[in-house]
């Protein structure tokens, strides 16, 4: 008898074993809750794959982006404030992988362990986010685009708020066209893809920026060199052919009238070694994380090249991808002394810590050379392009017309103004939509002047 | 052994509490039974019309707690109900989930906590005489082996399987699971079986019954509940030798078992592919796991209340996955409380078998105990994607009545070493 009560110990190990198990069991739920109750398999908050109880969420100025009306979520009232906000906000059936409504979902849901989503659902609204961007920007840069695809990015530079974030094509979330995943015209290629975040881009001349910061850091008399362009440069048995037939021309005018020639030579004469150093200094080839959504990575390789492709290379076309956001970050890092900030779409609360205020370490310029590009940035407005352009901003940029092998070249203009307390940074980005020049400046304007009213 | 006063082993602490016990009873079963109606109110009202037949069956419910009470205290003189007012609480949380996910099926579950009860008192008064257990104890091994078999036949024959196992014998309208009564005869033949000096013979013969269990719920493709009788097994072998080796022995051989049906036949394998990958397959092999994770967190500590949750609409809400809906719609708080209640249980019976009248009375307790400890594991942490998903019940709170009449008997068996149980022997 008294040996057999000793054994029961072999029933206190099987407790011992129960509670480690639950203490496991109740750890999970606690660490992992949230993402469980935001699967699209939860019925209480999915119905037809469709989200329908979640917070609303407002734009900068409070306007209401989205929010759950009698068990179905609606977008803001105005067809081109919610086309043009839609792929930030995001759509109730989680396509758009990168929206807020996705990212965000079990913070909209209004999920914490110890209420479960109990509150969301007896009062039919979870928690509310607030975003940085401005709808009415947003409207006038959709407008502006005139239908064109491609994607629009205005930030702050000083702090990362993302006030304009724009892609093209997209659709009315109020009214999703039947057609949308049938049609094979074209026109919604990509409808689901935040260009500003997931697309990738060949970058023209915007790269030659690029290219000017790998100069000045690597060649000393840069400034005093005088250069000769004939209307293309010839490496080997093949030529670089250039826009125009500019003669003898200095550093800064060869940026200013983005002389393919001379940057061509300029890649060749750093070499690929020296180049490839810049670009990844610059943050190229690296994912950073905007609200919880991961940019995708540019790309630029030039291990097999030619000298041939590395003057192609070396103005932005090869085999080079570069990323909106990335772009954007470039120039915001020119315009801050070499800090380049992170942008943020999601502002913060009690609910939401997010990457507010970060600089993106991934991206080093010494203030010393930020001023110097400015410094030509500024030159390329004011003494090519021609300030009339964008009245009253003092902006600073570089266009660029990308060849790619279908139709139109991408209109790029990346840039930013220098005035005071208007710290704002842009990038347009119009697929196949022309010149920059004459595609992408007027659109840059128009946002930017609605920002500028917007902000002051 | 028998021999020992069980007077002594009355603490002080025991003495004192009796003085307090008549209000303690009424005050527990009060609150109990509050309980009860308040997590019913949202069943009976929470629909367009009043539902009286629920409002009725509730009624019958706890005025049969109350009777049961006391007439056990006034007539048979039983002075404890620990075990009684855990079963009550447990079963009324399977009732009111019933009720409020099938109201049709309240009254043959209430039938079968009354069925359940009744035999967890003849069990207990029967095991109570150590001579007529002794008597039963072979022919009860016979007859359960004969039985399970006998099951296994006539489902392969006329049945066939149901959700892959053959492991429900079914009538017109009507079904039994055979297991479930044969782990009553397991419990009662192992603990008895080994009361008696140890001969070659009697290990050989428990051995072999056991063995013929396990093997027949191996051909039932019930893998659960063969665990559950392996881990039994185990348990009552090593409280009668002690012997660690041969336990560790047995384990090996087992494992090496498993392995070998893991390789000749891949598809018993096949059953368990989804475990620790889930969320790969929501719509698939995993679509009963990720929904209980996702509901039992969607209602929070304190539920969304009876009625407000959507595991419920999930296959075997009710059965299987009815930690998941306790969690969900009465919140992680209630459900642990159930699933600790049944530790509290095996504690329980770890202490009580210290003073039980007899061997045979210790070691069904704590068999029972970790018998259903066991299950409860196999339940909660198969559901949750912690063990592999084995498809088995959770004791009284499962809607079922083998389960529901096997949980209140192996209740008898943990009753059984309480001393306090015996009104002879415990008097002052």
């Amino acid at each position: 008898m008294r040996n057999t009560t000793k054994r029961t110990y072999i029933i206190i190990f099987l407790i011992i074993a129960f509670f480690a198990g639950l203490g496991i069991m109740l750890y999970s739920f606690i660490s992992e809750g949230d993402t469980w109750v935001a699967n699209r398999a939860n019925a209480l908050i999915y119905k037809g794959g469709e989200l329908t109880v979640a917070g609303t969420i407002y734009d900068s100025d409070g306007e209401i982006l989205v929010s759950t009306e009698k068990g179905k979520r609606q977008y803001n009232s105005n067809y081109n404030k919610r086309v043009s906000t839609l792929h930030v906000v995001g759509d109730s059936a989680g396509y758009i992988a990168t929206g807020v409504q996705t990212l965000y979902r079990s913070n909209l849901i209004g999920y914490n362990f110890v209420d479960g989503i109990y509150k969301t659902l007896s009062s039919d609204e979870g928690v509310d986010i607030k975003l940085t961007i401005d709808a009415d920007v947003c409207a006038e840069a959709y407008s502006a685009m005139a239908g064109k695809k491609g994607t629009v990015i205005v930030y702050n530079y000083e702090t990362g708020q993302v006030i304009c974030m724009v892609s093209a094509p997209t659709y009315d979330p109020n009214n999703k066209p039947a057609d949308i995943n049938t049609n094979t015209s074209g026109k919604y290629d990509g409808i689901y893809m935040n260009r500003a975040i997931s697309g990738v881009f060949t970058p023209g001349s915007t790269f030659k920026v690029v290219t000017a910061i790998c100069a000045i850091e690597n060649i000393p008399d840069i400034y005093s060199r005088k250069f000769k362009c004939t209307g293309k440069k010839t490496f080997g048995k093949g030529d670089v052919i250039c826009n125009g037939v500019h003669g003898t021309l200095t550093f800064e005018r060869a940026l200013n009238v983005s002389c393919n020639s001379v940057f061509s030579e300029l890649a060749n004469e750093v070499g690929k070694d020296k180049l490839t150093e810049t670009v990844r200094a610059l943050g190229f080839g690296k994912n950073v994380t905007i609200s919880k959504a991961k940019t995708v990575r540019s790309t630029f390789d030039v291990s097999e090249s030619t000298k041939l492709d590395l003057g192609w290379a070396g103005i932005g076309q090869y085999t080079t991808l570069v990323n909106p956001s990335q772009m954007l970050m470039l120039m915001g890092a020119i315009a801050n002394s070499g800090k380049a900030m992170v942008p943020y779409i999601v502002e913060e609360s009690s609910e939401i810590v997010d990457s507010k205020n970060k600089v993106n370490s991934s991206i080093k310029l010494s203030e010393e050379t930020a001023a110097k590009v400015k410094k030509l940035l500024r030159s390329n407005v004011k003494n090519y392009y021609s300030d009339n352009k964008f009245p009253g901003l003092e902006m600073c940029g570089k266009t660029g017309s990308a060849e790619v092998s279908n139709g139109k070249s991408h209109a790029w203009f990346v840039g930013f103004s220098n005035k005071k307390n208007f710290p704002y940074a842009i990038v347009v980005c119009l697929e196949n939509g022309g010149l920059g020049y004459t595609h992408a400046i007027p659109v840059a304007n128009r946002v930017m002047q609605k920002v500028f009213k917007e902000v002051s | 052994m028998q021999g020992q006063n069980p007077r002594k082993n009355i603490s002080r602490a025991d003495k004192v509490r009796r003085k307090y016990k008549y209000v303690d009873r009424s005050f527990i079963l009060f609150l109990l039974t509050s309980f009860q109606v308040i997590s019913f109110t949202p069943v009976i009202f929470g629909g367009e019309a009043i539902d009286y037949t629920v409002a009725g069956l509730l009624l019958i419910y706890i005025l049969f707690e109350w009777l049961y009470v006391g007439f056990m205290r006034a007539v048979v003189k039983k002075v404890n109900f620990e075990l009684e007012f855990i079963a009550f609480f447990l079963s009324g949380i399977g009732l009111c989930l019933q009720a409020s996910v099938e109201p049709s099926g309240m009254l043959k579950q209430l039938i079968t906590v009354a069925g359940g009860v009744i035999v967890y008192d003849i069990l207990l008064w029967f095991i109570m005489d150590v001579k007529r257990v002794m008597f039963v104890r072979t022919p009860l091994a016979v007859f359960a082996l004969l039985f399970l078999a006998g099951s296994f036949v006539y489902i392969r024959q006329f049945v066939g399987a149901i959700n892959g196992a053959y492991n429900w014998l079914a009538f017109k309208g009507f079904s039994i699971q055979p297991s479930e009564f044969v782990k009553i005869a397991f419990i009662f033949v192992g603990a008895a079986t080994l009361d008696k000096l140890v001969t070659a013979k009697n290990i050989y013969m428990y051995v072999l019954f056991s063995m013929g269990c396990i093997g027949v719920l191996f051909l039932m493709k019930d893998f659960g509940t063969a665990l559950i009788f392996f881990f039994t097994f185990i348990v009552i072998s090593f409280m009668r030798s002690g012997d660690i080796r041969t336990i560790i022995f047995i384990c090996a051989a087992a494992l090496i078992g498993a392995v070998l049906i893991i390789y000749f036949r891949p598809h018993v394998a096949a059953r368990f592919a989804a475990y620790r990958h889930v969320w790969e397959d929501v719509y698939g092999a995993g679509y009963q796991q990720t929904r209980v994770l996702i509901y039992a967190v969607s209602g929070g500590l304190f539920g969304l209340g009876v009625g407000n949750g959507a595991l419920r609409n999930v296959y075997a809400a009710t059965t299987d996955l009815v930690f998941g809906l306790v969690c969900e719609e009465m919140g992680i708080f209630i459900a642990f409380s159930v699933v600790l209640a049944f530790a509290f249980i095996a504690i329980y019976a770890v202490i009580s078998s210290k003073s039980a009248p007899s061997t045979f009375y210790s070691i069904a307790a704590c068999s029972a105990a970790a018998m259903l400890l066991f299950q409860i594991c196999l339940n909660i942490f198969g559901i949750t994607d912690l063990l592999p998903l084995t498809g088995v019940t959770l004791p009284f709170v499962s809607q079922g009545g083998s389960s529901m009449i096997c949980s209140w008997a192996l209740f008898a068996f943990i009753k059984s070493a309480d001393i306090r149980a015996y009104p002879t022997l415990y008097k002052t």
